[in-house]
Parts: C-alpha cells; sequence; structure tokens
C-alpha cells in the first residue's frame, strides 16, 4: 500500500515535471495559448479550480459532460452545478451543468463553459477609442456514458464552440462577422474506480472529422470576403488523470493528479517532443471540519486555494443537498490574482 | 472603422532610426491613413487628405521652420468632406486597382480660384467608392466645393466607370482653366475664367486626325481612334498641353497637336510629371501583359535632351545595371517630387507590399546600399528613416517651407505624415496619438484589432528611463510571445514607445500565427510599474 505521503511526493514530483514541461523548451514549434481551447484548458467548477482543476478522475466532479463523460455513468440523481468567476482584466466566466441516469448502467449530461471580456477598448488607426466591446467564447457539452461494470464506465462527448467577438459595430465598409461556430468535435473517455481509494481517467479530446481528425476549421471573419478567412484549432488532447482517497488523522483527504498532453500539430499522431505541450495539473482537499473542505492545488504554473460547505435543504419530506465552494487563484505568469470565483453546486434525488 | 473628427492630441516623436530628426509635437490629422498629400500654397502649408473607412477629410498644416532646418508644426486644421464622398477610391485605398494611372491620387495646388484640387468619387450600387463624380476643389478647410462632372452618353457603354476617372489635372493660371484627364473620355476643360460661372467641355484625342475633337453625342468611343487620356501637364516654360496616352506623349502647341517622342510612340503613358532645376520631364509607362504589369521610368533631363530616354538605375559604386527596379516587382509611380536638380519619385508595388521613393538625379537612380544578397536598395522609406512604421506611402510631394527651402512629405496608410526639410536627410512624423498616463498608467494598443502580419502599437509613457519588458499572453494568461525585454526606453511627455520594436503582429514566439481571440498585453519597467493593454487578432492560418 502507498503511504500518503510517499504519493503526495510523487505527485508534486510528476506535477512539477509537467509543469515545468514546458519552461524547459518542450513548445519551440508553437505555443499553446496561441491556439483556440482555452476554454476548456482553464476548466470548469471552482469546486475542481480550488484544486487545482483536477476533476477527471473524480465521480463527483461537475459538470461531468466536460471533466469526463465516463463520470456519467455513475449518477444516481439528476445533478446540477452554477459557477461564476472574475478574473483580473475584466476576465468574466463560468460553467454550468446538469446531469443525470439514464436507466441502469447509462448516464447523460449536458456542459456549457463561458469565458468573455467585459470591456475590450476598440481603438482604432488613429489611436481613438471607438467604444468597448464584450466578447465571449463558449464551448458546449453534451456527454453520454456507458457503464461497463462497476468499476468501469465509458464516456463520450460531443462539444462545439460558440464565440462572439463583438466588434463588427464599430467597423464601417466591412461587413464584418461577429460570431463563429466550430464543428462538432467528440472526445473519448474512460474511468475505473479500481477501489475505494484509488480511481484513475483517460480523456482524448478534440478529434474532429477532418484530415488527421484534427478538430480544425475555416472562420470567415467577413462577409463580403474582405478579410481573409483564417482557422480555427483546438489541440487534440491526451488527458490522465489520478485520484486517491482516503483518511489522514480521521478527516477524508484527496489528492489529484492530471497530466496533459497537447499535440500542437495538425497530424494525426506526432511523436516530435517539439510539437506537444505537456503540462500537469495536482490538487489535495481535506475535510476539515465536517462538510467543510480546504483545497489547495496546481494547474500548471498557477496555484488555487479552495473551500467548500455542503449542506441540506429540506423541501417537504426531501432533502436537497447542495455544496458551495469558493474558489482563490494566481496565475502566476502574469503575476494576477484573482479573488472571486463562486460555485453552486447539488443533486435533486 | 467609424470615424468622427479626432480629438486633438500633441503628438509627435520619434525613438530610434538612424536617420529619424525632430520630434514634432503636433495637433494631428484628420486620420492617419493619409493617402494623399500636395502644397497649400502659402510657405510652410500642406494639405493631407485621409480616409478612414467611410469617412473622408482633409487637414491644412503649417509648419514653422526654424533656424537650424528643423521643422515644427504650428497649427492644423481639418475637415471631414461629404461622407458619400471621396476623394480615395477603393482600388487605391485596398491596392488592388492595377491600372499605374488609378494607382495614385492628382492632388494639385492651383492657386486662389481653385485651391486643391483632388478626384471625387460616389458609391457605386455595391456601395463602393469606384464611381467617378467630379473632382473637389478646396479653398480652406471650411470650404470645400464639389463639382459633378456629367457623364456624357457615350460613356454609357462602359462597364467599368473607372475607365473614365480623373486621373490628372493640369491649371493653366493665365487662362484659369483646370485640364482634366479622364482615360477613355479624353480631356476635359473646366473653364473658370468667366465671372458668370464654370463650363465644362470634353475633348478626345483623335489619333488618326491628330487633333483634339469636342466629344459630340454621336461620338463612337472607339479607342483605336481616340486615345485615352492618363495624365495632363502644362509645361513650366512653354505652356504648352502634354498629354500621356495610350499611344505615347501628345503636345498640344501653338503648331497643333503631335506625338512628339519616338521612343514612346506607342507606348501606354501613365504618367507624366514636370518639375526641378534643370528642368525634367518624367513619364511612366506600363501595361499588362499575360500576366505581370510592365513599367518602365523615362525622363528629358534638362534643355540638351530631345527625347525621353530610359532612367539609369546604379549600383553603390555608381555602375550602371541592365536590371533595374522593374524587373524586380510590378511597380508604378506615385508620385514625383522634384527639389532643384533631384526627382523623388514614389513608387509602390501592385498589392502595396512594397514603397519607397527613388532619388532620382542627373545620373540615374543610385542604390544607396547592396544588401548581403547583393541586391541593390534604391528604394528609401521605413529602411531609411523616412516613416518609423512599415507603411505603404501612398503619396508624395514637395513644397514650400519657406522662401529658400523646399520641403518634402510623404503620406502613408496609418502612420500620417511625415515631413523633411533637408530633402529627405532626416524625417519627422506627424499623427493622431491619445493622451497617456505616465509610468505605464495606461497602454493602448493601436489598433486594438488586426489580423495576423499587421501591427498593433504598445503604446505607453514612462517618465524616466527604464527598461522596458513587454510580453502578449492569452486569455488563460499561457505567455504567446515576448515583444522586447529589457529594452531600454527614453522618458517622453508623449509617448516613450518605439515604434520600430513595440508592437505586436498577432503572431507567437515563433512566428505562427495566434488564432482568433483577445490577447493580454503586459508591459512592465524595471522600477515595479505594470500596465496592460488587449488586442484582438482576427486570427490567422495553421501553418
Amino acid at each position: 500500500m502507498i503511504k500518503f505521503k510517499n504519493l503526495v511526493v510523487a505527485a508534486l514530483a510528476v506535477g512539477a515535471f509537467a509543469s515545468s514541461a514546458m519552461a524547459i523548451g518542450f513548445t519551440k514549434k508553437s505555443e499553446l495559448g496561441g491556439f483556440d481551447g482555452f476554454v476548456e484548458r482553464m476548466g470548469a467548477g471552482v469546486r475542481e479550480l480550488g484544486r487545482g482543476n483536477t476533476g477527471s478522475a473524480d465521480t463527483a466532479s461537475m459538470p461531468g459532460a466536460y471533466w469526463n463523460p465516463a463520470l456519467l455513468g455513475f449518477r444516481e440523481n439528476i445533478g446540477y452545478t452554477v459557477n461564476f468567476e472574475k478574473r483580473d482584466l475584466d476576465r468574466i466566466g463560468g460553467a454550468v451543468g446538469v446531469e443525470g441516469k439514464v436507466g441502469k448502467r447509462m448516464g447523460v449530461g449536458f456542459a456549457m463553459l463561458y469565458r468573455g471580456d467585459t470591456d475590450f477598448k476598440v481603438i482604432d488607426d488613429d489611436d481613438k477609442t471607438l467604444g468597448s466591446a464584450s466578447p465571449f467564447f463558449s464551448m458546449f457539452y453534451l456527454g453520454f456514458a456507458f457503464r461497463a461494470t462497476r468499476q468501469d464506465a465509458f464516456g463520450l462527448s460531443l462539444s462545439m464552440s460558440y464565440d462572439n467577438l463583438d466588434v463588427a459595430q464599430y467597423f464601417d465598409g466591412i461587413e464584418m462577422e461577429d460570431s463563429f461556430r466550430s464543428p462538432v468535435t467528440i472526445n473519448l473517455s474512460w474511468f475505473r474506480q479500481w477501489n475505494e481509494k484509488w480511481s484513475s481517467s483517460v480523456i482524448i479530446r478534440n478529434l474532429s472529422f477532418s484530415e488527421n481528425l484534427s478538430a480544425k476549421w475555416t472562420k470567415n471573419p467577413s462577409k463580403d470576403n474582405s478579410l481573409a478567412s483564417t482557422e480555427g484549432v483546438r489541440p487534440k488532447v491526451l488527458q490522465i488523470g489520478i485520484g486517491y482517497r482516503t483518511k489522514l488523522l480521521g478527516k477524508n483527504v484527496g489528492a489529484w493528479m492530471e497530466a496533459i498532453d497537447y499535440q500542437v500539430a495538425d497530424t494525426l499522431l506526432a511523436f516530435d517532443p517539439q510539437l506537444h505541450v505537456w503540462t500537469g495539473r495536482v490538487g489535495f482537499d481535506c475535510e476539515i471540519i465536517p462538510n467543510g473542505t480546504l483545497r489547495i492545488g496546481m494547474d500548471d504554473l498557477d496555484w488555487m486555494f479552495g473551500a467548500g460547505y455542503k449542506f441540506d435543504i429540506r423541501i417537504g419530506r426531501k432533502r436537497f443537498p447542495i455544496e458551495v465552494n469558493y474558489a482563490f487563484l494566481y496565475e502566476s505568469r502574469a503575476g494576477i490574482w484573482t479573488p472571486f470565483t463562486l460555485g453552486l453546486r447539488g443533486y435533486i434525488p | 472603422m467609424k470615424f468622427g473628427n479626432i480629438k486633438s492630441i500633441v503628438a509627435g516623436l520619434l525613438v530610434g532610426g538612424a536617420l529619424c530628426g525632430n520630434a514634432i509635437a503636433a495637433e494631428t490629422l484628420f486620420s492617419n491613413n493619409v493617402f494623399a498629400v500636395a502644397p497649400a500654397g502659402a510657405e510652410g502649408s500642406l494639405w493631407a487628405f485621409s480616409r478612414n473607412g467611410s469617412y473622408s477629410g482633409v487637414t491644412l498644416l503649417t509648419f514653422n521652420v526654424p533656424d537650424k532646418g528643423s521643422v515644427s508644426l504650428e497649427s492644423t486644421e481639418k475637415e471631414a468632406v461629404s461622407d458619400t464622398l471621396t476623394a480615395v477610391h477603393n482600388g487605391f485605398l485596398f491596392d488592388s486597382d492595377e491600372f499605374a494611372e488609378r494607382r495614385r491620387i492628382p492632388a494639385v495646388y492651383t492657386g486662389s480660384k481653385l485651391g486643391l484640387v483632388l478626384p471625387m468619387f460616389a458609391m457605386d450600387d455595391d456601395d463602393r467608392y469606384l464611381q467617378p463624380a467630379g473632382f473637389f476643389s478646396i479653398l480652406d478647410p471650411k470650404t470645400i466645393n464639389e463639382y459633378a462632372i456629367e457623364v456624357p452618353s457615350n460613356a454609357e457603354d462602359f462597364k467599368d466607370p473607372m475607365k473614365y476617372t480623373v486621373s490628372g489635372f493640369a491649371y493653366d493660371s493665365t487662362g484659369k482653366r483646370l485640364w482634366l484627364a479622364r482615360g477613355a473620355l479624353g480631356l476635359m476643360v473646366h473653364d473658370v475664367s468667366s465671372n458668370k460661372g464654370s463650363k465644362d467641355t470634353t475633348f478626345v484625342l483623335n489619333v488618326e486626325k491628330e487633333e483634339l475633337e469636342q466629344l459630340k453625342g454621336s461620338t463612337v468611343l472607339d479607342s483605336t481612334k481616340y486615345l485615352d487620356v492618363y495624365d495632363v501637364r502644362l509645361h513650366p516654360e512653354t505652356g504648352d498641353l502634354w498629354l500621356a496616352t495610350a499611344q505615347g506623349i501628345w503636345v498640344k502647341s501653338s503648331s497643333g497637336l503631335k506625338n512628339v517622342s519616338k521612343k514612346l510612340k506607342d507606348s501606354r503613358v501613365t504618367g507624366l510629371w514636370m518639375g526641378g532645376n534643370p528642368l525634367q520631364i518624367i513619364a511612366e509607362t506600363n501595361y499588362k501583359d499575360k500576366k505581370n504589369v510592365v513599367g518602365g521610368l523615362w525622363r528629358i533631363y534638362g534643355e540638351k535632351s530631345k527625347d525621353f530616354v530610359k532612367v539609369d538605375f546604379l549600383d553603390t559604386a555608381g555602375k550602371v545595371l541592365k536590371k533595374d527596379i522593374y524587373d524586380e516587382a510590378d511597380y508604378t509611380v506615385g508620385d514625383v517630387a522634384f527639389i532643384g536638380n533631384k526627382a523623388f519619385v514614389l513608387v509602390r508595388t501592385a498589392g502595396g507590399s512594397a514603397s519607397g521613393y527613388l532619388k532620382l538625379d542627373s545620373l540615374g537612380v543610385k542604390a544607396w546600399e547592396q544588401d548581403d544578397d547583393g541586391k541593390n536598395q534604391w528604394l528609401y522609406g521605413y529602411e531609411t528613416g523616412a516613416t518609423d512604421r512599415r507603411f505603404v506611402i501612398k503619396s508624395m510631394c514637395a513644397f514650400p517651407l519657406s522662401k529658400k527651402r523646399m520641403g518634402l512629405a510623404i503620406a502613408t496608410y496609418g502612420n500620417g505624415i511625415s515631413v523633411s526639410a533637408d530633402s529627405g536627410a532626416t524625417w519627422n512624423v506627424i499623427l493622431n496619438r491619445a493622451k497617456l498616463d505616465n509610468n505605464l498608467g495606461s497602454i493602448r494598443m493601436v489598433p486594438s484589432v488586426i489580423t495576423p502580419g499587421d501591427e498593433a502599437l504598445v503604446s505607453y509613457k514612462v517618465g524616466r528611463e527604464s527598461k522596458i519588458t513587454i510580453e502578449v499572453f492569452s486569455y488563460d494568461m499561457r505567455k504567446v510571445r515576448t515583444i522586447v525585454k529589457n529594452a531600454v526606453r527614453n522618458a517622453d511627455a508623449l509617448r516613450s514607445t518605439n515604434p520600430k520594436e513595440d508592437f505586436w503582429d498577432g503572431r507567437d514566439d515563433h512566428g505562427k500565427d495566434c488564432t482568433m481571440g483577445v490577447y493580454y498585453i503586459r508591459v512592465k519597467d524595471n522600477h515595479g510599474h505594470i500596465g496592460w493593454g488587449k488586442a484582438m487578432t482576427l486570427g490567422g492560418n495553421f501553418r
């Protein structure tokens, strides 16, 4: 049996390796930040954010359609989640999800992720501020799961993005297009609960029907073709997660870790390390008081702290479990603190 | 982009650029997108015509010339023209018109009667400014006259109205007549000699009869019989009317109308320019073969020359070369400015990827540098400090700065105008700039919406000499680009930005286009100040 201390050391080591992968120059060909997909790279759900955006190997993670559609196979009730965050530089975001059981072995879920900027100043060639735009970027997921055994479930989700730049109104003489929609992409996943302590997940994201199965599509920024068409590209993702739950000093604790590989190339499979960006996530949570949890985590180089509290609301004879979550985020590369994220989740029995 | 009257801003500085000269604090232009510059009659006065999206306007700039030869801007006045008219047609704006005679805006100061004259375009049925509508006569910013020119019924068969666009002006101050070259519609004279009003008469050049005959309703505009007229000039010494036509250069003098150049007898001559001391007459020939635009630069230099000869292109040692700049790309002439015995010939490639001016002296065009690949550099422009950003130069002119000194001005699409008081040795940039807060208190990306390859200038100000680091982050705060790191920037009352370096082109550190989205630009100095700006790229292509 692996001792918790060893697990922490191992988790930190793998996380640090993954986190430092970028720093030591594996990304010579392209910068991950220049690709589409930041909406999903930033995770969803304040509970998971507080522990380093780790959620793929935890059956309780929500929205399951985003984190790992296989998790939907473990739903017993209708679950819902609503999350909101306000980051520095006028960035706001959020996620909503609803999911439930279908039949004995299946689950289905929907998720929407949202990121936007509430004050993008449109400045023209004359250094004149024409106004403020509120561009937003969203992703939608529809997930399905099949629970093959008591321990294993397989999931599939269909995702697509819808973006709106909100700047067309400021362009004169060009019939500019504001909104862009990606084609449907496919995400495949597997979840296994090895025993009451260990769990694991494998997810492959952003497969499409194009050549090389890449999630790549054309965007035409103008209706009159006065602007050159551009391409949207979301890298293929391989995400592997591990979860470990135990009791420490009589308190429930959990350790979570994810290794993520982004293939920043339009090829079916690329083995050249220069065409990959590896990152890692690691998180811990501890139920320090009954129903009250503290969390800490690291997503790549960003640090997070979180807290959550569970309680029930009784309506008639029914109890509705609810959890309120909060997270504090430090985006270390940019040196930005985000003190305000809030999430609500629960189940309808 | 939408456009209103630009807030008056003090502008002007130049950081970097070996040849760049003094900073100018200036009231700003109607728009930084300037497409034509022209003398304004008075010493130290200059007209600039701008278009920003659908809106166009003029700026009258007045300069001071201190003793040392530098230039300082005294004042500017600006005014919009009618929002349904412009002097900048879409083919010129987007560099999409391949016909050399349409790849320039003739902007001529005619004197107090008509002031600055410019062609005038209205929108066609597709809301494009491609419908010739007459000409502007601008006496001052408050007196902008619009002269509509009727299109005769003879021209109704032309599918492309730009075939009869105005591509040249010549003003006869003695006869008070403005001559207009109108392409397929020949030559028009706008007579303002009478106090009762103006009178327009159109002539076509009958190549068989060798005469200018008045256009009648019954005239069939057959291009083999009637020559297109692309430019018109009045000889400064003889007063003869020179015409650049589809078949050579024709001169109307007291002895009649003649095709005067044997060398260019059958050439499609698209432009004519006269000036300088000794007098130079420069002609551009240009036609399109199956694939390429074939251009040529010709001139008559001084009194001894009897006919046009092709302009020589020389290497840095002064050796005449067999190949010239026209062998490198499809260049066309935008303008020619004359100062003394030099002609400054503005050229631009079709598509606008390269632009700059040639210095033409008695020997020809001499290269100012030979690069590592042995390629001769003839073009003066961004590389020689004429502009501080790599923007297309659209127009050029010489104008009197004082009694003794002529100035040069160039107009850029996006970076205002540059003015030189020393024949192009040093330049001063004048453009619109918003007010900035000190010590990185405000960061402005100009413009804030770009496509990859464009330049969003990172505009900031520091109060003391600083080492500046500029980085670009994606929405999820992943660093995608380091623009400069610990670059020394000087304190400046207006802007500390080095426009040659401090810009984002929508690409990451490896030169890859960033995909569509909002990006965040962090500017840090070594004194603990941090500022953030935002830019949006419309995305590029995955490579």
